[in-house]
């Protein structure tokens, strides 16, 4: 399990298919002929013990569903997530309650994270009892008061008796980060954590769940549509379109020269990603398509300022590049 | 404090409510002050058989066996509000735990309860409980548990709607991530959060409960030991022409209760609404 060249967390040709409803009835139709909506399609990333992943894209890519599959909320349609080697699917199966405290999820709706009926009390000391953390309910709920001290949160004996709609978004955020760090996870997936939240909070939600993954040596996955705040925050940096991710490496390496023509689009639309280097926005028409039986081809040659005849034929293989960087895209070459 | 301000103005500002309340407390109090109310002993035999109300004291008049029709009526009160009261319990309670785990669970947990509920709904209740009853004999206690046992269905309906779409909840998701089994996701978020057309459905199921316990009784079928406003009717309906006082007020006072009970129900249907109670959001 320690093995130096096991990495630490293995997402392996990870699919997840919904079958598309398109109002006809497919009793007798094979599953090859159906229409499937394939919003995670072949995803692979690797990384690192107590590192900090970006995952960029346009909305409906599938990052929430690979979010999703990453904590096994969902089973994916086939592939499987390897956390220190060791399958998932088979740790759920063998110890659930084990593996739910290694991999955790920030939502992004902070709002209807938290049950309306119950005081922030009830939910932050539920999951310490569940799990045995803490020796009587007055340390746990030291515990509680200690954390939300650490995270802002006072006066904490007001805060305890609230219930979550007499908190706001950035409070019920905050909260929400801290009850998953009691488990003191391996892996905490946050999706789109801030975007519902007001711009003046964002900075400082994202370093408290920052310090507390630092503190926990947590990698986190950081869900994003905001490039400017994921490149300020992530080791790596993956791209999704549609499913797949076209581009991943190390963020500066992806931000500072991106090679996909997509990712050249959405860093040349991003204004503040770097402001010394005026760039032409590059152009992109029609849009985003929904991921319903996508293919054959690129499946982002249609929108694509550089799409050529071979972009159409399959879909590209991937092109390695230095330190790791890849890119899949037919009209790129190998360095 | 603000709490109780809150419900306090959700009673005054719907007047079903208001009514409903108004008449459960009146019938509540009839039951406390029930030995004050009544001038006779209604199980005793008095020697004035089928008086006309008024006569020597019989204020709404006497049956056949000379029993005083008003203490009658008044300890029917507590006959109807314990059949209506225990009945629905079993219902709501076999409502909730079946639809609640039918809607949270889905799968193949959720057709076959799924197909239990459309079973019951279907069926001829008050054929079954007609049947039942005739079985295993007509004490009240049977007599609720087969209201109860019958008139789960609607209930479980409710709660299964509910927690379809409780569980696609944020709080349900992050409840499972934290690790907890499924039996604490139904009890601690899907029943709390679900609980509330239950319980108005089920106020409003009262109505019908001591429908059916009047109807039971009328067909003789009720409990003849116990004095109950259904029993009423069924002595009666023989003296409808000729002691007309027997049957009416105790079929007066079998629409007005059902009316309380309906206009509960249906009041607590609109203030314990989710978008009323759940603060936060619009
Ligand atoms: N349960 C489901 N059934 C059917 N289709 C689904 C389901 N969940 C997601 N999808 C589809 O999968 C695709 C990816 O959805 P997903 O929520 O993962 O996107 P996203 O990248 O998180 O988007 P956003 O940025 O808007 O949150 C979408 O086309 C969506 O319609
Ligand atoms: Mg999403």
């Amino acid at each position: 399990m320690s093995d130096k060249n096991t990495p630490f967390l293995t997402i392996d040709h990870i699919t997840k298919w919904y079958p598309h409803n398109d109002g006809r009835i497919h009793l007798f139709r094979s599953r090859e002929k159906r229409s499937w909506v394939k919003a995670v399609d072949d995803v692979s990333l690797t990384m690192n013990r107590g590192e900090v992943l970006g995952i960029i894209g346009e909305s409906g890519c599938g990052k929430s569903t690979l979010g999703r599959i990453l904590v096994r909320l969902e089973s994916p349609t086939s592939g499987d997530v390897l956390l220190g080697g060791r399958s998932t699917a088979q740790m759920l199966r063998e110890d659930r309650k084990a593996f739910r405290k290694r991999v955790q999820i920030v939502f992004q709706n902070p709002f209807d994270t938290f049950t309306p009926r119950d005081t922030i009390q009830k939910i932050l000391m539920r999951p310490l009892r569940n799990y045995g953390i803490g020796a009587s309910d007055e340390e746990r709920l030291a515990m509680c008061r200690e954390a939300l001290e650490a995270g802002g949160l006072h006066p904490t004996d007001e805060i305890l008796k609230r219930y979550p709609h007499e908190l706001s978004g950035g409070q019920l955020q905050r909260i929400s980060i801290i009850r998953s760090m009691f488990f003191k996870p391996d892996l905490i997936i946050a999706d789109e954590p801030v975007s519902m939240l007001d711009v003046s909070v964002r900075a400082d939600i994202i370093n408290m769940l920052l310090d507390l993954a630092k503190k926990n040596n947590t990698a986190v996955i950081f869900i994003s549509h905001d490039i400017a705040l994921t490149r300020y925050i992530s080791d790596h940096i993956a791209v999704m379109y549609l499913g797949r991710v076209v581009e991943y490496g190390r963020t500066d390496d992806v931000i500072a020269g991106p090679r996909h023509p997509y990712t050249r689009v959405l860093i040349s639309h991003c204004a503040d990603v770097d402001p010394d280097q005026a760039r032409d926005s590059l152009p992109i028409t029609g849009e985003p398509p929904t991921p319903i039986n996508p293919g054959p081809g690129c499946y982002f040659a249609p929108r694509c300022f550089m799409a050529c005849e071979g972009c159409r034929a399959a879909y590209p293989g991937r092109v390695e590049l230095e330190n790791g960087h890849y890119v899949c895209c037919s009209c790129i070459r190998e360095e | 404090m603000t709490k109780i301000q809150k419900a306090l103005r959700a009673i005054v500002s719907d007047k079903q409510l208001l009514f409903g309340l108004i008449g459960i407390a009146v019938l509540l109090l009839i039951i406390l002050f029930q030995d004050v109310l009544e001038t006779h002993d209604p199980y005793d035999y008095g020697p004035d058989s089928l008086a006309a109300p008024g006569i020597n004291g019989h204020l709404l008049g006497t049956n056949k066996l000379g029993q005083d029709v008003y203490s009658m009526l008044i300890a029917g009160v507590s006959t109807s509000l314990k059949v209506a009261l225990i009945s629905s319990l079993i219902s709501a309670l076999i409502g909730i735990l079946l639809g609640g785990a039918a809607g949270f669970l889905g799968g193949k947990v959720d057709m076959v309860l799924s197909e239990l509920i459309n079973v019951f709904m279907m069926i001829p209740t008050f054929f079954l409980e007609l049947m039942i009853i005739a079985m295993f004999g007509n004490s009240i206690t049977n007599v609720m548990i087969v209201i109860g046992l019958t008139s789960w269905a609607s209930n479980a309906k409710l709660m299964r709607a509910q927690a379809l779409s409780l569980r696609e909840r944020t709080f349900v998701k992050s409840a499972i991530v934290m690790g907890e089994t499924r039996p604490q996701i139904l009890f601690n978020y899907i029943i709390p959060n679900g609980i509330f057309p239950v319980i108005a459905n089920t106020t409003m199921g009262m109505s019908g409960a001591i429908l059916t316990e009047a109807s039971l009784s009328f067909l003789g079928l009720g409990d003849v030991n116990v004095i109950s406003w259904g029993q009423m009717i069924y002595d009666g309906k023989s003296y409808i022409t000729s002691a007309w006082w027997i049957a009416t007020f105790a079929g007066i006072a079998i629409v007005l209760t059902v009316i309380t009970f309906y206009m509960l129900g249906d009041g607590l249907n609109h203030v314990l609404n989710p978008k009323h109670i759940s603060g936060g959001k619009k």
